[in-house]
């Protein structure tokens, strides 16, 4: 049962990478993006780790994939794109991927990945919490620092003085 | 003078009847019987007095009177009732039918008019149901230079969103819920970025200037006010420390977290009524700028479809601000408790003598409990109820609250005008982010003063 999960989310998620690269529709290629990053959440959730399955939907599908197909629909494709069509770049580039991910598996073999045994307990997201919250803390709160200038950096930008102005 | 079948022969009608009786017969004897058995093959069968309850023994037991109870208890804890019909699907989809009505009918009110008032006798009382019959008898058009796959999958889509939200939403003391999440809140708002997704895809797909305007304006709506949604909901998390949705209802026994953090009740309230899309923030569905928004081009059931959606979605956000701030089921049981005696001894009749010569046991009395042979006796206070008891008290709760959080969604409507949207922005980003800072430093402060929370006074 697992492994058939397992076989459909990776076919899924590869699937549609594949589909987001070669689509010639920019709308269709992110909603084609959208189901790689959701498949990756699928693999989350068979990892036993929910908490980061939920924000990687909540994160990647909810605001990144949104922002993409906002930017993509107030874009009229034709006027940037030009359609380039080349075989030698296509297998050049399906050459490239295949050697990539070769060396990626090749790596990743060769890491201690297969001592890790697979049966253990999962951590609980209540742990990790606490961890972030004990031995992190500067960490954590150098980050917050960072998210809250960079969102008083937008909101400065984004400020305009004349509705403003006119409100009072 | 006019007809409605002007040209009816008796024996074209019979010929029909006899035609579509065939049809029936043959479909269901070539494919529905076996994809039953299919279905039966895979499906987990209950097991009752030890016996397992195959198909055949259902239809025995049906007309068996002893064994219809045990029947229909099995039946409501099994996973497809609990899906399709009550926490689930069905229970959601009532309500919403009735907030449709009532929106009407009290909207009416409100402006000095009558409302739906000839189909049904009673004040229109028929009139979803005549409204239903037209959506579905309607054509559906399509525009010609619209996407048509995606213009098809956004209204099925945006139900299915609806529906998943609806199913983390628990009901009832005991596991009355569809799925059951550790990380139910996180849950919640994963599937709520889901919204702005179908919405966009679906105003973008018609190919239509209204839509379109009315798309962009639902996604900088959503996106700009599920911020302040998802903050104004953490101040619950960091007091009750968990995201599990059942025990954040369990954690409000003695009182509803509202009393300690009104401010975030009314950012919650605020946003949710910006992500349902209704008046004052109804910007994207601005009838009198934009004819109907993003669902100008729907038609027939296709729009019957995105409405239920939202309106099982207005039911999901009035259950979850329940739960959250309202304490969910919690609140007095309106059932007598029961002697333990009672129930799990019998009740002595005695004689004329007084002496007692039988016993009358009572299986009637927990209905609702799952095997009736083992009383599930829960202690509340000094006082005994059983699960079935508990779990009819914590509905009737459940659906007061739910009830009247959404009389007060509904409200505005009647009240307000629509804002801006620089305004709607302006509100999202500037001050409800701020208030619900504020929110979160009120449950900290609480934390760490020692007053709620591990160790804390209450």
């Amino acid at each position: 049962m697992a492994d058939a999960l397992f076989l459909a989310i990776s076919v899924l998620t590869i699937g549609s990478a594949i589909a987001a690269l070669e689509m010639r529709s920019l709308v269709y290629g992110s909603i084609a993006l959208m189901g790689t990053l959701g498949g990756v959440a699928g693999f989350y959730v068979m990892l036993d780790s929910p908490f980061v399955a939920m924000f990687q939907l909540a994160v990647y599908v909810g605001s990144i994939a949104v922002l993409i197909l906002f930017t993509v629909m107030l874009v009229k494709r034709e006027l940037i794109f030009k359609k380039i069509e080349d075989p030698k770049r296509k297998f050049a580039g399906i050459g490239l991927m295949l050697i990539v991910i070769l060396a990626l598996g090749a790596i990743i073999m060769d890491s201690g990945i297969k001592t890790i045994s697979t049966d253990s307990d999962p951590v609980d997201f209540r742990e990790i919490g606490g961890d972030f919250l004990v031995y992190y803390w500067p960490a954590l709160i150098l980050m917050a620092l960072i998210l809250a200038g960079s969102v008083m950096g937008a909101l400065v930008l984004a400020r305009r003085e004349d509705t403003i102005e006119n409100e009072q | 003078m006019s007809v409605i079948a002007p040209k009816f022969r008796l024996g074209y009608f019979l010929k029909g009847i006899f035609d579509n009786a065939f049809w029936i017969l043959t479909i269901v004897t070539l494919a529905g019987i076996p994809a039953i058995q299919i279905a039966l093959f895979f499906a987990p069968l209950p097991v009752i007095d030890g016996q397992l309850l195959t198909a055949f023994l259902a239809f025995t037991w049906l007309f068996n009177p002893t064994m219809q109870v045990p029947l229909i208890k099995a039946l409501i804890y099994s996973d497809l009732f609990r899906i399709a019909a009550f926490p689930g699907f069905g229970f959601a989809v009532l309500i919403a039918a009735a907030t449709i009505f009532v929106e009407r009918k009290m909207l009416a009110k409100l402006q000095l008019r009558v409302g739906p008032f000839y189909c049904g006798k009673i004040e229109g009382i028929l009139q979803l149901a005549g409204d239903g019959l037209k959506l579905i008898s309607k054509e559906i058009i399509i525009p010609a230079k619209a996407d048509k796959p995606l213009f098809w999958a956004a209204p099925v889509l945006f139900v299915g969103t609806a529906a998943a939200f609806v199913a983390l939403i628990p009901v009832a003391p005991g596991g009355w819920v569809v799925a059951d999440l550790d990380v139910g809140l996180l849950a919640v708002f994963a599937v709520i970025g889901f919204f702005p997704i179908i919405t966009i895809l679906s105003a973008w797909s018609a190919n239509s200037k209204f839509p379109f305007i009315g798309g962009i304006r639902a996604l900088h709506q959503m996106v700009s006010f599920e911020i302040p949604l998802i903050l104004s909901l953490l101040g619950v998390v960091i007091l009750t420390g968990t995201l599990n949705l059942s025990e954040i209802v369990e954690s409000q026994s003695s009182f509803p977290w509202i009393i300690f953090m009104p401010i975030g009740a009314i950012v919650f309230f605020t946003t949710m009524l910006a992500e349902l899309e209704r008046i004052p923030f109804d910007l994207p569905e601005a009838e009198s700028e934009i004819v109907a928004g993003w669902l100008t081009e729907f038609s027939g059931m296709m729009y019957g479809l995105v409405q239920l959606g939202s309106y099982l979605k207005l039911y999901a956000f009035a259950a979850l601000f329940v739960i959250i701030f309202l304490g969910g089921w919690t609140g007095p049981v309106f059932w007598p408790p029961l002697e333990t005696e009672l129930i799990t001894e019998g009740i002595p009749i005695p004689n004329y003598a007084g002496d007692p010569i039988l016993t009358v046991n009572t299986p009637g009395l927990p209905l609702l409990d799952k095997d009736p042979n083992e009383w599930v006796l829960q202690q509340q206070g000094e006082l005994q109820y059983t699960s079935g008891q508990l779990l009819v008290s914590g509905v009737i709760w459940f659906v007061l609250k739910t009830v009247g959080v959404i009389f007060f969604i509904l409200l505005p409507r009647g009240v307000f005008p629509r804002i801006r949207l620089d305004m709607l922005l302006h509100i999202g980003w500037y001050k409800l982010i701020g208030l619900s800072f504020v929110n979160i430093f009120i449950a900290l402060g609480l934390v760490y003063a020692g007053v709620i929370g591990p160790g804390g006074i209450l």
